[in-house]
This record gives C-alpha cells, structure tokens and sequence, in this order.
C-alpha cells in the first residue's frame, strides 16, 4: 500500500490535538499506509476479517446500551460500560461524523482490555484502520482475536478481508 | 548515475519555478476585492474582503453560525443555503449534505470561498446571535466530573434567550491543541439572569474543550461564547410537563423551572426526573427541593440506577421510574434532555404510555 498525499492529509488530521485530544495514532511513526497494511496481513495470518470484529464489538456495545452507563456482564464474561458523551467526533477521512461515548470492555477470563467507539468501528470496517500502537482505541487485531473468540473464516483470500 | 541526479535537479528546479510562478499569479489574480454578502433578500448586506471563507467573513461581521470544529470542514454544522455566488459543491462538502439539501444549495460555509458577491439564507434567528468576551466568575464543582461555570458578560451587555439554548464556549490553545476549538453546552440560569450566563459541561475523557475546562479554566479568566442557539425551549401552551434529564442534560430543566417562576407560570403541573447511577451524581438536589416546597405545581424525582445504599430517591433506571409513575400520558408534553440512548429509550416509554411524537421535544446531545 503507498503513502499517497490523501493519506498524508489525513495522518496529519490523526495527529493530537486536531480532531480530537491525543489523537489516534499513539506513539506510532510510522506511516498510515504501513499501520494499515500491517493490520492487515495480521488478519490474514489469522484468517479473520474486519467485519468480524466490528460486528462482535457492535454486538456487545449493543449489549450494555440503554443502561445509563452501567456495567454489565455479557455472556458471563465480559465487563462492558457504554458511556454516552455530548457531540459527535469527526472522521479523520472526512467521511461523517460519529456520536462521541467509548465503550469498555474488560475480558474477565483474559483480564485484557478493549476501548472503541463508533468512530473507532467505522474506522476497521471502511478504511481498515484499527489505530495506532499506543492508541487507547488500537483494536489490536490479535488481542480481538483472541478477546472475541474469533474462528478464521473459509476464504482467506486478501479480498475477503 | 549523473544523469539522474541531473534529471532529479532540473525537475526540482523545474518544480520550484512553478511553484513561484503560482505565487505570483496568486498574488495578481486572486485578489478578490470587496464583496458583498446578502443575507435573506436585503434583511443584511456586509461589505467584505474576498477571499476568506464565507464562515470566517460572516463572523467578522458578527453573524455566526453554529460551528462545531472552528471551519475545518470536519463537523458539518455550518451549514447555510448558498442561493448565488458559492462556485461549485466541493468533494469537502458532500459528505455532510443529504441529498435534499444538495438539491436546495445548502453548503458548509466554512468550505465556500468568498470570490465575490454572494446571497445567501440562513435561519432568521441566527441573525441575533450575539458573540461574547466573558470573564469566569466562579466555577463549581458539582460531582466528580460536572462543574457548573458562570460567566459575567461585559459591562452594559446582556443576553437574551429562551430557556433551553445552548452557547458555544471556546477553548484557548493548549498543550497539543493549536487552535482555538469551541463545543456547545446547554445554558442552564435563567433568561432574566441575562448579564452572565451559566454552563454546566461534563468532563468528557480526552474531549478538547471539557479538557481545557477541567484542567485550564480558573476563575477570572477571560472565555469567549457564542449564542444562543437551539430550538430546545418551553411551548407555549396550558399541557402539565414531564422533564427527563441525566448528567450534564440538567442544565437546560433547570434554566426552563427558573423561567416558569421568574414568568408566573403555575398553571402547569411540571415534574423532573433526574437520572443518576449513584448519590455521588446528584447535583442541584437542594436547590430543587426546595423550589417543590416553595412552588406547588412542581416536583423534583432523582432516581439512581445503581446504588445500594440507603437513600431517599427512586431506585431503577429512569425509563422505568417513569414508567411506574404515570398511567396515560396522552395529554402530556415531555423535555427530554441528555445522551441519545437515554432519549431514545424515554421516546420508546413515552410512546406507549400514549404521548404523541409530535410532543416530545429534546435536545440530544448532538
């Protein structure tokens, strides 16, 4: 994948400080086209797809929404907490804007954490993005993996992912 | 290996020399001169330099439009109906307009370029939109993570509002935030109190401006608002209210109790129910109380969703503690203020208690 001027302008968008405080890139120089292809071929080593984790992580978000903020337990092990903020967060792709509030999710048989939001599954599933290494928002594709339970899916070709 | 060096040179020469002559040109054909903006047929005319966007040119003449990321192109709030003079729609923009409005010429004026004269429509009440340079005159703690401020306008100015707007406080930069950056926060004093203005704000974990807020403001320090704006506010009939707020979504209830005492208005039976997870997100509780005492027509409803200990409030999750505390509500009128999950769950218990959708009004923290 090539670093093209698009994805220039849309790094520096990810920068802290711009569309949102620490922005979403963490502590990761490296450039976006690398961060994406890299995630990728992780999910093809695993033989899982995007989609896959989107859709699990919606389901839970799901889950513990219309509690008013209450943690709940999900199928007996996983913590989530839905938080609802005021406002809505920008894509860095300029390609809408998503209502702010982080879910939480604390695997109880792992002990391992994950944080997302809208913005966060809207980033995986239309531009392959799961976030920076360091970024409170990476979905890191291995630890959702082994999080969600997530079984390789048939076709493992890179069109599937 | 010499000719692609030399290659590499003549075409970065090559470059730079474009690069100039752009400049150049820049400077002698894009100067736009002065242009007019018309603003609703004739109701406003400004004479401004062209160039800036028409965002920026409408603010420097004082009439602002709601804006959420300070022009960036990334909120899409600043929308406007761009009737003549905008140039074409730009890939920018299209990503925040529905169809609809792409067929009626609404724009982002944050992303059309003012090139010359310009007619444009927007909304009649935006054009008393009023900017303000405040002073903090105190901010209060309410919970772990809600602070009321209260911000004093300059001598001789006031603020007129219906209770129930918001305002847009701005940030100043700070740390890794370069640019001044502005949210909107529901005013929560009354309209009669109109020489200040109080904001409660939330504290939102990495939010730019709660940030700032939480850890910047102090007291005395200078805040720029804009507003109000928003049409979250009280109709005017004879209908007994039900209020449903939680967290930060307080504010505008309270502005709205205040303003039917400040008018005399006792002939409507009002009831707030405040949801909270626990006591410790309690705020504005004795104030409350105290107008039920005073004020027949009123009653206050803190309800907690998770909280074990001994306590004088409703327990349960506010959705159900409405539920339990009406028969039909077909003839009632509802305020909803807070996160869309809990808007959209009130909407639902609304619904089947009988209250019309056309008589659920909120503002959902969007």
């Amino acid at each position: 994948m090539k670093q093209t001027p698009e994805l220039d302008r849309i790094q520096k968008k990810m920068q802290p400080g711009v569309l949102t405080l620490k922005g979403f890139l963490g502590h990761d120089d490296r450039k976006l086209a690398d961060i994406i292809a890299a995630d990728c071929q992780t999910l093809l080593r695993l033989g899982i797809n995007a989609a896959q984790i989107t859709e699990r992580l919606q389901d839970l978000a799901d889950r513990g929404a219309d509690l008013m903020e209450q943690e709940i337990l999900v199928d007996s092990r996983y913590l989530v907490r839905v938080r609802d903020d005021r406002g809505k967060i920008p894509s860095p792709w300029g390609d809408g804007l998503f209502e702010k509030g982080d879910v939480d999710l604390v695997d109880q048989k792992t002990g391992k954490t994950l944080k997302w939001n809208r913005l966060t599954l809207r980033l995986i599933s239309k531009h392959g993005f799961f976030g920076g290494y360091g970024s409170e928002y990476r979905i890191d594709p291995d630890v959702a993996c082994e999080i969600l339970d997530l079984k390789p899916v048939v076709d493992r070709s890179p069109e599937s992912i | 290996m010499t000719p692609i060096i030399t290659a590499v040179l003549v075409l970065s020469a090559l470059s730079g020399i474009l690069t100039l002559l752009l400049l150049v040109a820049e400077f002698f054909f894009a100067n736009y001169g002065e242009c007019t903006i018309d603003v609703n047929k004739g109701d406003k005319t400004f004479k401004v330099e062209g160039g800036a966007s028409l965002l920026t040119s409408l603010a420097s003449q004082k009439l602002f439009l709601p804006s959420g990321c300070g022009g960036r192109g990334s909120c899409g709030t600043c929308k406007c109906r761009v009737i003549d003079g905008g140039g074409p729609l730009l890939p920018t923009e299209t990503p925040y307009l529905n169809d609809e409005e792409q067929k009626s010429d609404v724009r982002l004026s944050c992303q059309v370029k003012v090139r010359g004269d310009i007619k444009i429509e927007v909304p009649e009440e935006l054009l008393s939109i009023k900017e303000f340079e405040t002073v903090i005159e105190s901010i209060t703690d309410y919970t772990h993570d809600i602070k009321g401020l209260r911000f004093r306008l300059p001598e001789g100015e006031t603020i007129k509002f219906r209770a129930g707007q918001f305002a847009n406080l701005f940030s100043k930069p700070y740390d890794d935030v370069k640019e001044e950056t502005s949210r909107a926060y529901s005013i929560s004093s009354a309209p009669s109190d109109n020489k200040a203005i109080e904001l409660v704000v939330r504290y939102v974990p990495n939010g730019m401006v709660t940030t700032y807020v939480f850890k910047h403001l102090k007291q005395g320090d200078k805040a720029r608002l804009i507003g109000p704006f928003g049409e979250f506010f009280l109709r005017d009939t004879s209908r007994e209210i039900v209020c449903i707020a939680g967290g930060s979504g307080l504010a505008p209830i309270r502005s709205i109790i205040l303003d039917m005492i400040d008018r005399g208005i006792s002939n409507r039976k009002a009831t707030f129910f405040f949801g909270a997870v626990s006591q410790r997100d309690l705020y504005y509780v004795e104030e409350f109380k105290v107008i039920e005492k005073e004020h027949p027509w009123f009653r206050f409803v803190p309800a907690l969703s998770k909280d074990d200990s001994d306590h004088p409030y409703e327990k349960g999750i506010i959705t159900e503690v409405v539920a339990r505390n009406y028969g039909d509500m077909t003839e009632l009128e509802a305020y909803l203020c807070g996160s869309p999950g809990m808007i959209d769950a009130c909407c639902k218990v609304l619904a089947s208690k009988g209250m019309p959708a056309d008589r659920i009004y909120y503002d959902k923290f969007s």
